[in-house]
């Protein structure tokens, strides 16, 4: 009796220790997982398709771009940790119902754009890999749907993670592939903007895929969930900074390699071309490493973008106990999920330039984030809610600073565009 | 129409006088209030209710716009209130600006569109909507709406915001306000809120933003507040903890099993330790200050201190005695132990041993084998889960090096220590 009993005994105890480093690495953080989400396919195509069109000239965009993500992210943390609530449920009891249903509306289309290029991610990797797209994302759709509804998510999501943890040869591809450092660093820290169309719309996709709203959603709604609170401020402000800037130092990391491998040839027109950047590292295997990665990175994000949608409507409606005990049970929300999976599928199917669909969609993302920006803003400054974690005056400038920077510019492309549609400009 | 009137759940939203004269608290907002004459004098900014002073609350008065003052006009002054137009009996009112006194709930700027504890349903709503009504001469506050399509008639044109839309509507007499509600002592709250298992609030506490639960457990009986405060995820347990008072926390805490108090104690940080060590009850300080000096995942850190050590002249009857006495902790007794002069262990007599002895034995003479499984504080779980599986006893005890009883380890206390504490992505996922 007592043999056969042993072995569950030493699981346990191994069990404890396997929780123990889980803890570590729960420690180390929801910020840190916040920020590199923005890492997902739309991130990466965009990344490259920077280095690829304007080498390293975007380097000093995204020098900016971190900067705002860094207080942004900074703020939804303690929004998280000081008022213990998600941000969809602090804007519904903080605006009028219309201004919350606005902000709930953005967020639906933002997170649809996202889901829409997680599939043309996974078409574009399928067909790197000689797979059609009309096979591929039928097939991933229907895939991600069952494992989430009906299978087991948790592996399912640690296959994604680990498939996706791929990307990491970005920055060995980087160093190896001999770039101009002269030219990144001059690129970075010496201040220049070009007024050309081009250059613009890549500039608002870079907001768009760095500056994601549902990266905020989460970093609170993290916090929230791991019992932080306003005691913990300074581990959880160190925690989302260090996040915030380590996911950028990869994505700059993306656009230098991709620059030093095929910078200057115009803009990226395949995966293909983008994959010639981990030629570095990975020499004939690139385009194979570059398709599992951008599969793994798409697959995770296909499922839990929707998922993520879900829980804030939810809580916008005040349902969120239905959609986190009982999610299969929750109709409403299996079949918003459902929407989600099936719209997002449908629009990747179209015929047309996957890397192209991409890029718009980061394009629409970057036009919305002022606009959730604004709520943050607004949310963090109010004394009324955060008592002293409110943002300090000096706080309160830097952060105006970047939602009307990040405003203006996506103001001012989105009338360029628009007029270039009638014609005009 | 039909289908959702099954949906009601309580009595009074029910009643046919009361659903026909339902008013929206949301489409009241922002409509004219007049004189007798119809001459306007301003808009209702808000309605004041004070649930805490009855079942059913009385509307005391509404919040109205004259000009550039918000004044408070209280409900006496009102002779007709519809969803589109209040009429005033009087055209004397005072002008002052309003300030809320304590108990005085804004029902749109407090309870609208926040978090509410349905205690029937047992889960946590956020209000699309109240409705109130004249019952008798007064007007109440009958109900909170709950349902989407309240919600899409707000969004909507003027003219239908203030037609009552009851769809999935919870009677006011099975919601319990958290937060906004100053400091007021929840009387019936407490009533209310023991209708429910320890476990079922612990979860709706769980639920609640941080001002929400904070305000509950602030308002809450020490001893609901400990029971629930037992059930709930170590994680979110811990944070609530850290948000109350300290001495609020240390009363729950003194109130909690000295284990699962140790356990909470010892997540914090030393300041708050300290903090909430000082407010205690001397008696608790002293159990829970030897349980925080071991190692949480040690058979120190997961015993329990509740022990009844007696000598072996004690008779049977005596020990009944005690045992009587200690009710609260029926489920950390299955056994007391004798000791000798100077304390130490001798044996562990189990409650079956002491029910079949005849009552006049000193329990002395109830010594014998089975002798106790027994571990020292520092011990592993590994070594505790390997003393319970080999002797396959309910309980061990845990002795100092020297054989002094400090505590006793029980089935429920080593699962506790080998059960996985839940990630938190099932907020995201659900439970799989």
């Amino acid at each position: 009796m007592r043999l056969t009993l042993r072995p569950s005994t030493l699981r346990a105890g191994v069990r404890r220790r396997f929780r123990r480093i889980v803890a570590v690495v729960a420690i180390l953080g929801p910020g840190l997982i916040a920020a590199n989400a923005g890492n997902d396919a739309g991130g990466i195509v965009t990344y490259a398709s920077a280095g690829a069109e304007f080498a390293y000239k975007m380097l000093f965009v995204m020098l900016l771009v971190t900067v705002a993500l860094v207080v942004v992210q900074e703020m939804s943390a303690r929004l998280g940790a000081t008022t213990g609530n998600g941000l969809v449920s602090l804007i519904r009891e903080q605006f009028s119902l219309r201004l919350a249903t606005f902000s709930v509306v953005c967020l639906l289309v933002a997170n649809l754009g996202l889901v829409v290029s997680e599939f043309a991610g996974i078409g574009a990797a399928l067909e790197l890999l000689g797979v059609s797209r009309y096979i591929a994302i039928p097939l991933a759709a229907i895939g991600v749907w069952a494992v989430v509804v009906l299978g087991s998510y948790r592996y399912a999501e640690r296959v994604f993670i680990l498939l996706s943890l791929v990307f990491l040869a970005y920055p060995i591809s980087a160093l190896l592939g001999h770039p101009r450092w002269g030219s990144v660093a001059s690129n970075t820290f010496i201040p220049h903007l070009s007024g050309s169309k081009e250059f613009l719309f890549v500039a608002v996709a870079l907001i768009g895929t760095t500056i994601t709203p549902y990266m905020q959603l989460y970093q609170a709604a993290a916090v929230v969930e791991r019992g932080g609170t306003a005691s913990d401020l300074r581990a959880i402000r160190i925690d989302s900074v260090t996040g915030a800037i380590f996911a950028n130092v990869i994505s700059m990391t993306i656009i230098v390699a991709t620059a030093a491998a095929i910078g200057g040839r115009g803009p990226l027109n395949s995966a293909a071309e983008a994959a010639q950047a981990l030629v570095p590292v990975a020499g004939h295997s690139a385009k194979t490493l570059f398709a599992v990665g951008l599969l793994g990175a798409s697959l995770l994000a296909a499922a839990v973008v929707p998922l993520a949608t879900s829980y804030a409507l939810a809580e916008a409606v005040g349902a969120e106990r239905s959609v986190s005990r009982k999610f299969r049970d929750a109709k409403l929300f299996i079949g918003l999920f459902t929407v989600q999976i099936f719209i997002g599928a449908a629009i990747a199917l179209a015929p047309g330039n996957l890397i192209k669909l991409l890029l718009q969609t980061q394009f629409l993302n970057g036009l919305i984030s002022p606009i959730m920006l604004t709520f943050i803003l607004v949310l963090a400054n109010r004394t009324s809610l955060m008592g002293d974690n409110a943002n300090t005056p000096r706080f309160r400038v830097v952060a105006t600073i970047c939602t009307i920077g990040v405003g203006a510019l996506a103001a001012f492309v989105a009338v360029q565009q628009i007029l270039a549609w009638f014609g005009v400009g | 129409m039909l289908p959702s009137m099954r949906r009601f759940r309580g009595r009074l939203v029910d009643q046919r006088s009361i659903r026909e004269q339902l008013v929206s608290v949301a489409g009241l907002i922002g409509r004219p209030v007049e004189l007798a004459g119809g001459v306007e004098v301003g808009r209702v900014v808000d309605v004041i209710a004070r649930p805490e002073d009855a079942r059913v609350p009385h509307v005391s008065g509404l919040v109205v716009r004259i000009g550039r003052r918000k004044a408070f006009v209280p409900v006496e002054h009102v002779a007709t209130l519809t969803g589109r137009t209040v009429t005033l009996s009087t055209s004397q009112f005072d002008v002052r600006e309003f300030e809320r006194r304590d108990g005085e709930v804004l029902l749109m700027g407090d309870v609208v569109d926040h978090q509410l504890v349905d205690i029937d349903g047992v889960q946590i709503v956020r209000a699309s909507d109240l409705y109130i009504a004249p019952v008798g001469d007064s007007i109440r506050l009958v109900g909170v709406e709950t349902g989407l399509v309240t919600l899409l008639r707000r969004l909507g044109p003027r003219r239908f915001r203030s037609r009552a839309t009851p769809e999935r509507v919870i009677d006011w007499t099975d919601i319990q306000m958290v937060g906004g509600l100053g400091n007021v002592r929840l009387e019936r709250a407490n009533r209310e809120l023991r209708r429910l298992r320890p476990g079922d609030l612990a979860d709706l506490l769980e639920q609640l933003g941080q001002s929400q639960r904070r305000g509950l457990v602030d308002s809450m009986d020490i001893d609901v507040a400990a029971d629930a405060l037992e059930e709930m995820e170590t994680d979110q347990r811990d944070r609530l903890l850290r948000e109350i008072a300290p001495e609020k926390a240390s009363l729950i805490i003194a109130e909690m099993e000295p284990d699962e108090a140790a356990e909470a104690m010892r997540q914090l940080d030393e300041d708050a330790q300290v903090a909430i060590l000082a407010a205690m009850p001397e008696e608790s300080r002293e159990a829970i200050g030897r349980l925080l000096q071991y190692e949480d995942e040690s058979a120190g850190g997961i015993m329990t201190s509740v022990v009844i050590a007696v000598r072996g002249e004690t008779t049977v009857d005596e020990v009944l005695d005690m045992l009587r006495t200690m009710d609260s902790h029926r489920d950390d007794l299955d056994a007391i132990l004798v000791v000798d002069a100077d304390g130490r262990l001798l044996d562990d007599v189990s409650l079956f041993e002491l029910a079949v002895a005849d009552r006049g034995r000193p329990v002395g003479q109830l010594v014998g084998p089975p002798w106790p499984i027994t571990v020292t504080a520092d011990a592993s779980i590994d070594e505790v889960v390997d003393a319970v599986l080999s002797n396959r006893r309910s309980s061990v005890v845990v002795i100092s090096e020297d054989g002094h009883p400090l505590g006793r380890i029980l089935l429920d206390d080593v699962l506790d220590a080998l059960t996985p504490t839940r990630s938190w992505l099932r907020a995201n996922v659900g439970d799989r």
